[in-house]
């Protein structure tokens, strides 16, 4: 674990977006890879927008990190996480059902344009999180969020 | 970076526990065993870069907040509810 981060007190983080947090050592989400290209071994998991299924991923490591994320199974009724054998084993769940699941946001101005990664899915079981790669057929990098009113 | 040439059949070793096989060369493909350590997760470079590239986009995104600057909490106007669009089209979605 990082140095800075006592697993058995508060953390205090200063984010560069939300002012000063505090977290509580049951919410400190260890990723012992990373994100990939964002790196970071500890992120937490903000409920600032309530109501709405977006949750943020902060890095507690990094103060200016902070993604926008949804259950993909909250948005997407079809959603499958189908993993490769060595990634199941990594992630430690024997029941991927039962873990929880995240997917990064790329926010746009327009609802309509808004896409989240199905393709690499947030894994997080027992406060350990990995960021795998879904084989899924339909898995892909950019998926709608949200379609257009008149494509209803 | 160092270049190596190698037969089908013949190794690299990278460390102490990384171990890169040539399993066949056919034409312009070259399949490759990688024998690493448990939980050292292996990417093919294409699909690294683009999932880092998705998860520099949604961290800019996120900064691009209107209240970011002021180090304020983000306001939940800057991200999509679905109540502000019709249910999605590629996929189903949770009815709001």
């Amino acid at each position: 674990m990082n140095s800075s981060i006592d697993p058995t007190a508060a953390t205090v983080l200063q984010s560069l977006r939300f002012g000063t947090l505090t977290i509580e050592p049951e919410d400190v989400l260890e990723f012992p890879r990373g994100l990939i290209g964002l790196g970071g071994h500890h992120y937490t998991l903000l409920d600032r927008n309530p109501g709405t299924g977006f949750w943020w991923l902060h890095s507690l490591d990094d103060p200016a990190i902070a993604l926008p994320v949804v259950d993909p199974r909250s948005f997407f009724h079809n959603f499958v996480l189908q993993l490769s054998d060595d990634e199941h084993e990594r992630v430690g769940a024997g029941d991927l059902d039962e873990a929880q699941l995240y997917v990064t946001v790329r926010t746009a101005p327009n609802p309509v344009d808004v896409v989240v990664n199905l393709r690499a899915p947030i894994v997080v079981w027992e406060r350990r999180a990995h960021q795998v790669l879904n084989t899924a057929p339909g898995a892909d990098l950019q998926v709608r969020l949200f379609a257009p009113a008149d494509a209803a | 970076m160092l270049i190596l040439t190698r037969r089908p059949g013949e190794r690299v070793v990278i460390g102490e526990d990384v171990l890169v096989t040539v399993m066949e060369v056919s034409g312009q493909t070259v399949r490759l065993g990688i024998a690493a350590p448990e939980g050292l997760p292996i990417y093919r470079e294409e699909i690294w870069l683009a999932v880092k590239e998705e998860n520099r986009a949604a961290a800019e995104a996120a900064d691009a907040l209107p209240t970011a600057a002021d180090g304020l909490p983000a306001s939940a106007d800057a991200l999509p509810t679905p109540s502000q669009a019709a249910p999605a089209g590629k996929a189903d979605q949770r009815p709001s």
